[in-house]
C-alpha cells in the first residue's frame, strides 16, 4: 500500500469516527429545534398554567418569542461547536487519540483472546467442515497417490524382510543346499534379465479416465488409434462390468491381457489411469510402472474438475505425452 | 467443448441400438441383433454455436437392478429411457423403472421416449398415452428418423444451459 492511499484511508476512518461521536449531539439539536419551533410539541411538555402563559406570551409578543427560541438554539449550537472542536483536536492529535482508544482496543483484543474458542469454535468448525465437504474430491485426489506409494513401499519392505528371513534360515540350516539354491536363483535372475532385454516393455498408450462416467480426461499414444473417447468409455464399461459381476467390495480390475498386449489399470479416487503396453512384463516392472503413475498423478492430477472439457483434455494429454513418450519409451528391467 | 455421458436404456427390442445407429451413422437396419453388454460411441453436436461431445452408452437389456451393473449409470448426465409404443410389456414397469433411475443417478436428465412411432396411428397413440402413468418427453421413429436428432439435441441444449 502506498503512502497516499494510506493517508486517504486514515482520513476516511477519522471522518467516520467523528460522525459517530457527534451523532448524539446532532440528534439533540434537531430535537430541540423541532420542539421549539413547534408550539404544539412544546406545550405537550409543560403544565396547563405554563402552557397558557406561553400561549399568551407568544400571541402578545411574537417577535420576542421568536428571539428567545433563536437564542436557545444558538446556545445549544455553540456548545455543540465546542464539542466538535474538542473532538477534532482529539482526532488530529494521534497520540492523544491513541491514548483514549488503545485501552478499549486492548480490552477487546484481550476479551477476544480469552473468549475466542468459546465464541467462534462452532462457527469455525462448521466453516471447515463445509470447506472440507466441498473439496472432498480434491483432497482425495491429492491423498490417493501418496497413500498408494506408501502402501507399495510398506508391502515391498515387508517382502524384503520376509525374503531375508527365509535366506537366513536356509543358510543356517542347509548350507550346501543353500549354495545350490542361491546359484539357481542367480541363474533365474539372469534368464529374466535376458528375456527382458529380448522383449522389452513398451508403453503404447496412456489414458486418464474419469472413474464413473468413463469420460476421457486426457490421453497420449505412440500411434493414432481408434477414437480415444470410445476406448475410454469401453474400458470403463468392461471395468464396471467385472467389478459388479464379482461383487467384491473394494476390489478393482487391475489388468486386462490380450495376446502380446496388456492394459495395466491404476485406480485413483475420481479417475483411473490405463496404460496399454507390449512386451514381457515382470512383477518388478509392474511395480515400476505403478510408481511412475503415482508420481505423475501426484504432480499433475491434483485438481481434476468434475466437468471435462477440451482445454483440460489438451492440457493433460500434453503432460502425458511429455511424461511417457518424449523421454524413454522402453521400461528397463529393475 | 464439453463432454457428457448419455445412457440409452429400456427393455429388449425397443430400438435403443437403432436410435443410437440412426443418430450416429444415420443408418437403420430392419434386422434385429441383440446388443451384448454395452456399446459405446461418440458424436459431437453443435448447439447455439457451442460444441458438445456426447458419449453414448447403448446398454443391452433391461432397466433392472439384477441385470445391469449400477455402475453403468454412474457419472451420466443424461438417460434416455426407451419403450416400444407397440408393445405394452415394454412400458408396464415404466413408473418403477424411472423411480429406480432417479434413485441411482443424482443429476442426470431423464428423457422418456416412445419409439417406433411409424408403426402406430394417432388413435392407437392416444390409447397408449392414456394407459401409461408416466408422461413421455418425445415420440420417435428410428426407421423414419422422426425426432431422433431433436431428442439428442434437446439433451445437448440442456447440458449447455
Amino acid at each position: 500500500m502506498d503512502k497516499n492511499s494510506g493517508d486517504q484511508k486514515d482520513q476516511i476512518l477519522l471522518r467516520q469516527l467523528k460522525d459517530i461521536l457527534l451523532s448524539e449531539d446532532r440528534a439533540d439539536i434537531k430535537a430541540l429545534q423541532d420542539t421549539l419551533e413547534s408550539y404544539d410539541l412544546l406545550s405537550a411538555h409543560v403544565s396547563p398554567i405554563v402552557k397558557d402563559h406561553l400561549q399568551s406570551f407568544r400571541n402578545n409578543y411574537p417577535e420576542e418569542f421568536r428571539k428567545i427560541v433563536a437564542h436557545l438554539i444558538e446556545e445549544r449550537a455553540k456548545r455543540t461547536e465546542e464539542s466538535i472542536g474538542l473532538i477534532n483536536a482529539l482526532i488530529d492529535d494521534k497520540a492523544q487519540l491513541s491514548e483514549k482508544v488503545s485501552p478499549i482496543v486492548v480490552d477487546h483484543i484481550e476479551n477476544l483472546k480469552q473468549n475466542f474458542p468459546k465464541e467462534f469454535t462452532i462457527v469455525i468448525d462448521k466453516q471447515i467442515e463445509t470447506k472440507l465437504k466441498g473439496s472432498q474430491d480434491e483432497i482425495l485426489n491429492i491423498i490417493t497417490p501418496v497413500l498408494g506409494k506408501l502402501i507399495r513401499k510398506s508391502i515391498a519392505h515387508q517382502f524384503q524382510m520376509l525374503k531375508e528371513s527365509i535366506d537366513r534360515k536356509i543358510k543356517s540350516t542347509f548350507s550346501k543346499q543353500g549354495f545350490f539354491g542361491r546359484l539357481f536363483k542367480s541363474q533365474r535372475k539372469n534368464s529374466e534379465e535376458i528375456l527382458s532385454e529380448m522383449d522389452p516393455v513398451i508403453i503404447e498408450e496412456v489414458y486418464v479416465i474419469q472413474r464413473d462416467s468413463g469420460l476421457l480426461i486426457g490421453s497420449a499414444s505412440k500411434e493414432k488409434t481408434l477414437d480415444q473417447d470410445m476406448i475410454a468409455g469401453m474400458f470403463t464399461a468392461i471395468k464396471a462390468f467385472v467389478e459388479d459381476a464379482f461383487k467384491r467390495k473394494n476390489e478393482e480390475l487391475e489388468m486386462i491381457e490380450y495376446d502380446h498386449y496388456r492394459i495395466f489399470i491404476q485406480n485413483f479416487y475420481s479417475y483411473y489411469i490405463a496404460v496399454a503396453m507390449s512386451g514381457s512384463i515382470s512383477a518388478s516392472e509392474k511395480g515400476q510402472i505403478a510408481n511412475r503413475l503415482y508420481d505423475f498423478a501426484e504432480s499433475e492430477l491434483k485438481q481434476i474438475p468434475a466437468d471435462i472439457n477440451d482445454s483440460l483434455n489438451s492440457r493433460i494429454s500434453e503432460k502425458l505425452k511429455n511424461y511417457f513418450f518424449d523421454t524413454e519409451q522402453v521400461l528397463k528391467s529393475a | 467443448m464439453i463432454s457428457k455421458k448419455i445412457i440409452l436404456t429400456g427393455s429388449f427390442g425397443v430400438g435403443k441400438t437403432s436410435l443410437f445407429n440412426k443418430f450416429i451413422y444415420n443408418k437403420f437396419d430392419e434386422k434385429y441383433l441383440t446388443t451384448i453388454g454395452v456399446k459405446v460411441n461418440k458424436k459431437v453436436i453443435t448447439i447455439d454455436e457451442k460444441e458438445v461431445s456426447l458419449l453414448l452408452w447403448d446398454i443391452a437389456g433391461e432397466v433392472s437392478q439384477d441385470k445391469i451393473p449400477n455402475s453403468y449409470f454412474l457419472g451420466s448426465s443424461g438417460i434416455i429411457y426407451v419403450f416400444d409404443l407397440t408393445r405394452p410389456s415394454t412400458y408396464k414397469n415404466i413408473v418403477k423403472d424411472i423411480d429406480y433411475l432417479k434413485n441411482i443417478t443424482d443429476e442426470a436428465i431423464i428423457k422418456v421416449v416412445g419409439n417406433k412411432s411409424d408403426l402406430i396411428d394417432a388413435e392407437k397413440l392416444n390409447e397408449v398415452r392414456n394407459t401409461i402413468m408416466q408422461p413421455w418427453d418425445i415420440i420417435t421413429s428410428a426407421k423414419t428418423g422422426e425426432n431422433v436428432t431433436e431428442l439428442f439435441h434437446s439433451l445437448g441444449k440442456a447440458f449447455i444451459q
